[in-house]
């Protein structure tokens, strides 16, 4: 059979749907997550047990007294487990999900119950949605839509779809065929036959989907959890990776009283908002006799009534406690305490661009910024005068020659910032004749004998006008027409929207090369002579009255891309709008202030760069769990703020590349996690060991007493029933130990290596221990388990094991650059032995849920650590 | 006033090439006209259900007068409910047309058809169709609700068909309190309230326990004496056709095979098909003195001061009068003039399904059957 590449091209097309639709998928996003945040602020901003009270008072609605009372309790209870936060999470969640699927589902179920074909071709999709294994979409989904809600809700989304579809389906086919020929009989319009005869009737049955729906997503925002979507998702996932059975309980308990909730209630719901349901529930009223506790509200007072408390609960909430996390980051640097700076500028795009870059960043640093607009020569006077500090636009060796030779003495280079620059005529693209200079000989006519020039005083004109044209014969044939720069563009895009020939000065960097297709005509004579660079002048005796910004300026420089996109950006806001929009561009370009104008940094200071939250992935491991709470606490000290997002590896490793997570402190390298390391390197930083050693091996209990080694193993297949219990098929460390380890030391005849999982294994090793039964598992160190088992790690002689790994921080590829400063002490950071292992210890005996108390504890133990970690 | 309806030439395929189809069928009905008997009506439609294509109704056509109860008769399958469903468009005709006050309804758009549905036709389902959401008021208005009348009229112009059909006072019960003939009741008020001319009734009865099929039959002919609506009503019991009809068609197989009155279908059967439907059928009920008597008169049977019977004088009422005259009863119409005659034998023999005269006996030992004779 040949090959079918069919992985391949799943590959291939999920590249180009990232490469070509990226926009769907952030519109897709934007609207997952904002519905996402509005929901959960809502639930998330009451008092737990008020919010517990309004699910009593539904409950109570829906079904009665009792149900009020245990849906409370229910609540409470789960408020007790501390796990109020993650259940509301998780419930925010899954009502976006089911939402998004209703409002999904019923149309295409109402469509495929019309339509046979919609039906046959729905039914394999929901099929397929329903069976695919989560783990397939969910990584996907990370390098479709990032980390956070919106992969756990797309994931539960595909899940839960298909009952909601099916059973609408089902519903409006059920209704008798009779009924729906007697509304027509009497005339009924088809859209009116769906509205009052199809789904009325059908309504208990779609009910009976929507709970589907919701029990369904519940199932999967549990499994979301392994992508950073957190809830009681996140508790399960973090009580499997540490074995601990114990919070597994506990957040499996609270989901399991948030399915009961919220199936009862939607069951409850069918059957008041079917009209059938509502007779039959007035009838079983009627027959028991009025009673006040009996009262309940028809649905449009019940919902206006929840929709009331709701809001009430959330203001309350709301105008309580509510801290701006944002308003902290405020509190840079403000080296320049007032100090005024003028900058004088030529209305030319990059002058205007890098001018008003520098207003702000200076304005950022405590500066008071003034920029005034000149002509050319007006500026270099003013420059040379001492009325403005400096300037950022001057074409120096060529453009500006004759200005920097009559002031040049009088002013301070601070060197060059840009000098990938050029001066050209240019035409547009579709002129395809019209390649190089030599080409506009005798095409006079075409362009109507002219060139379409800027302002006269510039030395381009200059240029063109004495030397260009007579290089190239052109004298005679074309005027060169004086007007401005603006009044050339407005020309060129008139002329470029109908496709007339046009050939008009320009110079690179342009903006209008990114908006427009345009050509730069070749000068084979070398007639406009070398580029220029763009060099920043200030006035003499600035950078002795200024050094600081005399420094920065000194060292600004700017890449291409990043000087047109400012340029677009301002161009698109419009005169007037220049600041704004390179507000708007250092937003979208993070950590350019830093960068451009850096400040040392005082012990306690705030790194601009601590603005933007750090998103920052761990495994439930005890290292992870120790180091990751360190650098929370110590982070924010400094200003930053940290999201946590527990993950599984793969799904950490695919978040780290794709950019929707920034950090992770924990990965084995170079061996363990080197599968997924080797397949996602390109788009990840290695930012440096901070523990070693740590090694690879297999443990056996210490009661085996006669096996200490590798080597003891041979022979001994049957105390170990022939087995050696393993981890997660596909890590680096299995494939060493059926690849390696096993032939080095002759047991792949005797043993058999065990796929599981990490969970497992302990879970194996634990059952082991308490019957004293002999096993060998696959481990590794630090582990927790050395130090709540007696183990012997079985000395490895031969070492095929390899050398250790050692723990290190990766990073997403753009981390360094969006943070340099945390870059640089996250490099420098280490840890030793025993201080991992008191904060472990010390976490460890706090509990789960304290680890933040038990980080601040631990240092106060260790008062150098926050110095040595930002220095 | 009610209006005629007409269906000319209707036809149903169901399946691929349905309109292939009908001209098979056509051209099948020309050879058997020229006589070319190799390929009779069946076979053509045998051979298109043996291909997949079902042909329901086949070249049905009839009038319907106004005022007139008009029943079509025929087995479960036999086409019947497919063909009252072209008459007012739920099913689209293959070819021919279905006309109604003058509009074809065929040619008509869904709109249109839609309209004509809310206004002029109504129709009874066999299993009733009510909506079980809405109460049995909102039921009987549903039409009226579709015609966008306003809340209160269409509330008043329930209500008023209710008490019609004899279901004042259970305006606000719901449908599954009823029992089966006052959910047809309901049924039958819906259909009322909107005061279509047309009234389509599909087996409307056939549902129903036998005394309380008969009580909704009385309550239809009842009710018809004053509305005079044109009804076209389907059933698979020839006893209830033959009760209701004032014409009864009789389908077999996708054609009608017979239009008739009542007593024409049972003294006249077309065919054996339709003669042994007439087998079961109690004579006695259907048949009336001027199906059975003798025109053949010399003119002064009459003239005697015995009773005499009207050519409308059921059968049975028939027999208890010849039981108490001593002659054949003479039947006389409005103006007292004689149209007939019917000797007792007569009556005896069309009980019995023959219509012949009596054999005469070697050794009569009842001189009174001699007389009898020589009367006749």
């Amino acid at each position: 059979m040949p090959r079918i590449p069919l992985g391949d091209w799943v590959n291939s097309s999920v590249d180009w749907l990232l490469d070509n639709v990226s926009w769907l998928f952030t519109f897709l996003k934007d609207i997952f997550t904002g519905a996402y945040d509005g929901i959960n602020a809502v639930l998330q901003a009451p008092e737990p047990l008020l919010l517990a009270g309004i699910f009593a008072v539904i409950a109570f609605w829906l079904r009665g007294t009792f149900a009020g009372i245990l849906s409370f309790a229910g609540f409470a209870f789960i408020d007790s487990l501390e796990l109020w936060e993650n259940a509301m999470v998780t419930l925010a969640l899954l009502l976006v999900a089911t939402i998004i699927a209703l409002v999904v589902a019923v149309p295409v179920g109402i469509w495929a119950a019309r339509s046979d074909r919609v039906s046959a071709f729905v039914r394999p999709i929901l099929d397929f949605m329903q069976t695919l294994p989560a783990m397939i979409y969910l990584i996907p989904a990370i390098l479709f839509f990032g980390t956070g809600s919106a992969p756990g809700i797309v994931a539960t989304l595909i899940f839960a779809l298909a009952p909601g579809v099916r059973m609408t389906e089902l519903g409006i086919r059920q209704v008798d065929k009779e009924l729906v020929e007697a509304a027509e009989a009497f005339g009924t319009t088809p859209r009116n036959t769906l509205l009052r005869v199809q789904l009325p009737l059908a309504l208990p049955t779609v009910m009976a989907g929507v709970n589907q729906v919701i029990m369904l997503g519940l199932s999967m925002a549990a499994i979301a959890g392994m992508v950073g979507t957190g809830g009681l998702g996140g508790d399960v996932m973090e009580s499997i990776g540490q074995l601990n059975v114990g919070l597994g309980a506990e957040a499996g308990l609270a989901i399991v009283i948030l399915a009961i909730y919220l199936d009862r209630m939607t069951s409850a719901l069918g059957t008041h908002v079917s009209p059938l349901g509502r007779r039959a529930a007035a009838k079983a009223r009627a027959a028991k006799g009025l009673k006040i506790w009996s009262y309940r509200p028809q649905p449009q007072v019940a919902v206006i009534g929840i929709v009331v408390l709701g809001l009430v609960a959330g203001g309350m909430g709301l105008f309580g406690g509510t801290t701006d996390d944002t308003a902290t980051a405020a509190g840079g640097k403000k080296v320049g305490e007032g100090k005024k700076v003028s900058i004088g500028y030529i209305p030319w795009d990059e002058g205007v661009a890098s001018t008003y870059l520098w207003k702000e960043i200076l304005e950022q640093r405590g500066f008071e910024v003034e920029a005034k607009q000149f002509e050319a020569g007006p500026l270099y006077t003013a420059l040379a005068q001492g009325n403005i500090d400096f300037q950022t636009d001057s074409w120096l060796p060529t453009t500006h020659e004759q200005y920097w030779k009559k002031y040049g003495k009088q002013l301070e280079d601070l060197g060059s910032w840009y000098d990938q620059t050029s001066l050209e005529l240019t035409v547009p693209s579709y002129m395809k004749d019209i390649n190089s200079l030599e080409d506009l000989k005798g095409k006079a006519d075409l362009f109507g004998g002219k060139i379409t020039g800027i302002e006269p005083s510039a030395g381009e004109m200059n240029l063109l006008k004495s030397k260009i044209l007579k290089e190239y014969g052109l004298d005679g044939q074309y005027k060169v027409v004086d007007s401005s720069t603006p009044a050339m563009l407005a020309e060129l895009k008139r002329a470029y929207s109908k496709k007339e020939p046009i050939v008009v000065t320009l110079w690179s960097p342009h903006w209008a090369y990114n908006d427009y297709d345009l050509k730069k005509l070749k000068d084979p004579k070398g007639a406009w002579g070398k580029g220029d660079g763009v060099h920043s002048l200030s006035r003499k005796g600035f950078s002795d009255d200024n050094p600081v910004v005399a420094k920065w300026l000194k060292d600004f420089s700017m890449t291409e891309k990043q000087l047109t996109s400012l340029e677009a950006e301002i161009n698109k806001a419009g005169k007037g709008q220049q600041q704004e929009a390179v507000r708007t561009w250092l937003k979208a370009n993070p950590g350019i202030v830093d960068k451009l104008a850096p400040v040392e940094n005082g012990s306690g200071g705030t790194p601009a760069e601590a603005k933007q939250p750090l998103d920052v992935a761990w495994f439930p491991w005890e290292e992870d769990v120790a180091v990751t709470y360190l650098w929370k606490n110590v982070l924010e000290r400094r200003g930053y703020k940290m999201n946590l997002k527990q993950m599984d590896v793969g799904p950490v490793y695919t978040g780290l590349a794709s950019g929707g997570i920034d950090l992770n402190f924990d990965a084995w390298l170079p061996h363990a996690q080197s599968n997924y390391w080797n397949k996602h390197k390109d788009n990840l930083v290695d930012l440096g060991t901070w523990y070693e050693p740590t090694s690879l091996e297999i443990a056996v209990p210490s009661y085996v007493k006669d096996v200490k080694s590798l080597a003891d193993l041979k022979g001994k297949a049957d105390l170990f029933d022939g087995k050696i219990i393993g981890i997660e098929p596909g890590t680096g460390q299995m494939q060493l130990v059926k690849n390696d380890v096993m032939p080095a030391y002759g047991l792949e005849d005797e043993y058999k290596v065990v796929d599981g999982s990490t969970p497992a294994m302990l879970a194996e090793l634990k059952r082991a221990l308490a019957k004293k039964e002999p096993v060998a598992v696959t481990l590794w160190s630090p582990h927790w388990a050395y130090s709540d088992y007696d183990l012997t790690k079985l000395k490895d002689p031969k070492k095929a094991f390899g050398e250790g790994n050692t723990i290190r921080t990766i990073s997403s590829k753009k981390f360094p650059e969006q943070y340099p400063q945390l870059t640089k002490w996250i490099k420098n950071f280490k840890m030793s032995e025993d201080e991992l292992g008191s904060l472990e210890a010390e976490i460890k005996d706090r509990g789960q849920g304290h680890e933040e108390e038990a980080v601040a504890a631990w240092l106060k133990e260790h008062p150098d650590m926050v110095g040595r970690m930002t220095p | 006033m009610s209006a005629r309806l007409e269906a000319e030439n209707l036809y149903k395929v169901f399946g691929r090439k349905p309109d292939q189809a009908v001209e098979r069928l056509r051209q099948g009905d020309v050879r058997k006209d020229q006589g070319d008997a190799r390929k009779d009506q069946g076979d053509v439609r045998e051979e298109l259900r043996a291909d997949g294509t079902t042909a329901a109704v086949i070249d049905a056509s009839f009038t319907v007068e106004p005022g007139e109860i008009f029943v079509v008769m025929g087995l479960s399958g036999s086409g019947k409910s497919t063909l009252l469903r072209m008459l007012n468009g739920l099913s689209e005709p293959t070819a021919g047309h279905v006309r109604f006050g003058g509009q074809d309804l065929t040619e008509l758009s869904d709109r249109e058809l839609r309209e004509v549905r809310s206004k002029k036709i109504s129709m009874v389902f066999q299993h009733f169709a009510l909506f079980p959401h809405r109460s049995v008021r909102d039921n009987a208005a549903y039409g009226l609700e579709v015609q966008g009348v306003p809340r209160a009229e269409r509330e008043r112009r329930a209500d008023e068909a209710l008490a019609l059909c004899g279901l004042a006072g259970w305006e606000k019960s719901w449908p599954d309190e009823l029992s089966g003939g006052m959910q047809q009741r309901v049924g039958l008020a819906r259909a009322l309230a909107t005061d279509a001319d047309l009234l389509l009734m599909d087996e409307s009865f056939s549902a129903l326990d036998p005394l309380i099929r008969r009580d909704m039959q009385d309550q239809l002919l009842d009710l018809q004496k004053t509305l005079k609506k044109t009804i076209v009503f389907i059933t698979h019991d020839l006893n209830e056709a033959m009760r209701l009809g004032d014409r009864i068609a009789v389908m077999r197989d996708g054609r009608i095979v017979q239009i008739g009155s009542a007593q024409d279908i049972l003294i006249r059967p077309a065919n054996d098909y339709v003669a042994s439907f007439t087998k079961d059928v109690d004579r006695s009920r259907v048949l009336t003195a001027a199906a059975v008597m003798e025109t053949d008169v010399r003119g002064d049977e009459a003239d005697c001061d015995c009773e005499t019977a009207t050519p409308d004088t059921p059968f049975s009422e028939l027999c208890a009068i010849s039981a108490r005259v001593p002659h054949s009863v003479a039947v006389v119409d409005g103006d007292r003039r004689l149209v007939g005659v019917v000797p007792a034998q007569r009556l005896i023999g069309f009980l019995g399904d023959e219509d012949v005269e009596p054999g005469v006996c070697q050794s009569p030992r009842d001189k009174g059957g001699k007389k009898v004779i020589s009367r006749a």
